[in-house]
């Protein structure tokens, strides 16, 4: 090694240095945001006296171990309740996402400073508010029962199919539709020919990926009295059969697996 | 001396697919510098890889340096692999790392977990690459990234990066194949005279017979996965090219 | 080609192949296929005994129940001093839970990738039906088990967020994985770096950027869910949701809504401003 290499190799090693104790420096920028949420959350509310220590702890979940396979008979028809609701709630979205989609695509808006604005407006709240809110607004307007549940799911989906929606009316391409046109086809033909076909495979995935979604919403909805498998969670829970509860968890896993065979090839043959 | 010696090295992808390489004996010398040649589809591009197990074997011996390659696992044979220099054909370098970076990246069969994942290599590390860096013509281009620079750059990198491993054996498959033509030479050049100069054999699958015939010294011709040519690049004639090729069709 | 009718130009043209537009099978399997949605959904109105005319009915309805009591919104009750430390506490739940999340998330995801993953047999099943399983129940649910097991409090809450977002954050990182460019990562295979080295030089550099942005979304979404993990004892402002809700003061439900919205929304422009940001990092 000459001297002139060796003298480089320090400026190398010094660069590396410094750009390491940047980061090190960001690191410990993060830790102490963290340690502070920390503190004030974890540290300063948790009893810990209370919690019996990490057997105590261990013991707790080993209670959950205690399968209740009793339950069983008793949530086939939750299941499929709850499958329902995921299915009638999802289409009741679709519904309600036309309209909203309509106003919330730049191209095809009825009016660009009015209607634009309160189309995208709807998708954020319908995306803000968790579907558990909404269903406790709609059991205060309704009741209990399977109907809130519904439709808490329905406005919970308006946001995301009416955003892609939005978004497919925005991108489609002009060509067809000046194609149509030009054959002399009508407004009704144009949008059925023309538009339909572009922008369909990619709303029908959405759809199918939304239900998805929304068998995982369902099963909570009666967490607030929707009925459902969620009903019988919260049984379960109020009556600390720990057991039960691992049943019912056991039965949405198969509810969402069973969902996400469909929704796999439901997508499959449709794009 | 044969280094790597080659019995009966048969290459199966699926259980039932059809055999890429249908028993290859060959052996390569310490001073080597061995061309694998043959029309796209012959099992170059497998055979290279067989040797670090990039590709598995379905049946054969690989020996190098007196060891069974195939018997290796783990840990065992990340060590046989940091002896093997490898340069690819699309570069496969980090694209978001500097050159420096890309070239200590070498090192890691080397390196401990902990200080790879720190990139805290030891001053004999830099001093190596700053070295090698000079020697392939890079030196101002050290803390660029990867993707700022050109083609031959970065094959250059790539060849730093291996000769940071100190291999005993160089494997290259098709170096120069994403290259223009007077880039071309001029890596192969670059390669050939650090391989002299490090005393390392080199096997290297070549896509332009040219260059093959211009820059190694021993040939080996691939077709359809058996071995149809190998000898001293002095004694290959146009005939037996020709026949190696005949079925390609461009 | 068609052919006409031995040279008479007047004769009709027999085509040489049949076409038509409904085909067998396809054409039978859709419409059955849309009809079975049609009937399934009908029996599930009648299964779970919703009348159609109510579901009309219901917006006109909710319409007017948020004109009578839920509105004016009671904004003396959010600006409580107590209250707004709950939102405070919302606010580091949700980083506390997102951080954890998606530190977990990385090597889960490295696992649950096909193609980087360190052992096919062990790692990648494992890793797979972790973020499956922590993806399937929702937050809800975890905030229940949680709280089950540890009591009330932000303990349960943080730790039903960082199990949400293991899940939310891990699917997304293992699909980016899986769509790497796999050169770097073979020839740091043929280098001879273990599996931890080649996936710290040969794929995150890869997905770094793409990672920054998910974890920004990641965070975004924990803290929609951290609104409301306290109203099944999981801390935060879902506690005063549930008071409110349960002594039926329409009012500061409203106001509580109100302030969970606008904090969502804001929450969504940070998220948003910070992913364009992070998406010029490089």
């Amino acid at each position: 090694m000459t001297v002139l290499a060796r003298s480089r190799t320090d400026v190398v090693l010094d660069a590396r240095r410094r750009r390491r104790i940047g980061r090190v420096g960001i690191y410990a920028g993060v830790a102490a945001i963290l340690a502070w949420c920390l503190q004030s959350t974890i540290l300063a509310d948790t009893e810990w006296s209370r919690l019996g220590g990490g057997l105590g702890v261990l013991a707790g979940v080993q209670r959950f171990l205690w399968l209740d396979f009793s339950l069983v008979p008793h949530l086939l028809v939750p299941a499929v309740e709850t499958f329902m609701m995921a299915t009638l709630g999802t289409l009741l979205g679709c519904v309600l996402s036309l309209p909203v989609a309509w106003f919330g695509a730049l191209n095809v808006t009825p009016s660009r400073f009015i209607a634009y604005p309160i189309g995208r407006f709807m998708m954020v709240v319908s995306r803000s508010v968790h579907e558990i809110i909404w269903a406790l607004l709609f059991v205060g307007a309704v009741g209990l029962g399977a109907l809130p549940g519904v439709l808490a799911v329905a406005m919970r989906s308006v946001g995301f199919i009416s955003k892609i929606t939005a978004e497919a009316i925005e991108n489609i391409d002009p060509k067809p539709v000046e194609a149509i046109r030009a054959v002399g086809g009508n407004h009704f033909q144009v949008m059925y020919y023309g538009i339909v076909p572009q922008i369909l495979p990619v709303i029908l995935g959405t759809i199918i990926f939304e239900w998805d979604i929304n068998i995982r919403r369902s099963a909570v909805m009666g967490l607030v009295g929707a009925g459902g498998l969620g009903l019988v969670f919260f049984r379960q829970m109020a009556q600390f059969n720990y057991g039960g509860v691992t049943m019912v968890i056991l039965a949405i896993l198969a509810l969402i697996a069973v969902g996400e065979v469909v929704s796999h090839y439901a997508r499959k043959a449709v794009t | 001396m044969a280094i790597l010696e080659v019995r009966n090295l048969r290459v199966r992808y699926a259980t039932a697919g059809p055999e890429i390489l249908r028993g290859i004996d060959f052996s390569v010398d310490a001073d080597d510098f061995c061309a694998v040649i043959g029309p796209s589809g012959a099992g170059k591009s497998t055979l290279i890889r067989c040797i670090n197990r990039l590709v598995e074997p379905s049946a054969g011996e690989i020996i190098l340096f007196g060891e069974d390659v195939r018997a290796l696992a783990g840990r065992e044979l990340r060590r046989l692999r940091r002896g093997i220099g490898m340069i690819f054909q699309e570069f496969n370098l980090v694209d978001r790392m500097s050159v420096m970076d890309n070239v200590l990246s070498g090192r890691l069969g080397y390196t401990g977990s902990l200080r790879g994942l720190l990139r805290l290599f030891p001053r004999a590390d830099i001093d190596r690459a700053l070295h090698i860096l000079d020697r392939v013509g890079l030196s101002d281009h050290i803390e660029k990234r990867a993707d700022e620079l050109s083609g031959g750059q970065r094959q250059r990198v790539g060849i730093a990066r291996a000769l940071m491993q100190e291999p005993r054996l160089l494997l290259l498959d098709e170096p120069t194949s994403a290259l223009d033509p007077k880039i071309s030479r001029d890596v192969m050049g670059l390669v050939k005279g650090l391989a002299r100069e490090y005393r390392v054999p080199a096997l290297c699958n070549m896509h332009d017979v040219q260059l093959a015939l211009e820059f190694c010294n021993r040939v080996i011709g691939l077709q359809d996965g058996f071995k149809k040519l190998d000898g001293p690049v002095e004694t290959i004639r146009k005939a037996d090219l020709d026949e190696i090729y005949a079925m390609e069709v461009l | 080609m068609l052919r006409t009718a031995d040279g008479d130009p007047r004769a009709p043209i027999k085509p040489l192949r049949r076409w038509s537009r409904f085909r067998y099978p396809n054409t039978l399997l859709s419409y059955g296929a849309v009809l079975g949605i049609l009937a399934f959904l009908a029996y599930s109105l009648e299964f779970l005994d919703i009348d159609l005319a109510r579901i009309v009915g219901v917006f006109p309805r909710l319409g007017d129940l948020i004109a009578t009591r839920y509105y004016p919104p009671d904004i003396d009750y959010v600006a409580r001093p107590d209250f707004l430390a709950s939102v405070l506490h919302t606010l580091q739940m949700s980083l506390l839970g997102g951080f954890f999340g998606v530190l977990i998330a990385v090597p889960l995801a490295w696992f649950g990738a096909h193609n980087v993953t360190p052992s096919r047999r062990l790692a990648y099943p494992f890793g797979r039906a972790a973020i499956i399983s922590s993806r399937a129940i929702h937050e809800t649910i975890w905030t229940v088990l949680f709280v089950m097991v540890l009591g009330f409090g932000s303990l349960a809450g943080v730790l039903a967020l960082t199990m949400f977002c293991v899940g939310f954050a891990g699917k997304l990182f293992a699909d980016e994985i899986e769509a790497i460019n796999m050169g770097p990562v073979e020839a740091l295979r043929a280098v001879g770096a273990g599996p931890l080295q080649v996936f710290h030089y040969a794929v995150l550099p890869q997905v770094r950027v793409a990672f920054v942005g998910i974890a920004i979304y990641t965070w975004d979404v924990a803290f929609r869910a951290a609104t409301v993990v306290g109203f099944f004892g999981g801390g935060g402002m879902g506690l005063y949701l549930k008071r409110t809700v349960q002594q039926l003061e329409t009012n500061s439900v409203a106001a509580i809504l109100l302030t969970i919205v606008t904090l969502v929304c804001l929450a969504e422009l940070l998220s948003g401003w910070l992913r364009r940001l992070a998406q010029r990092m490089r």
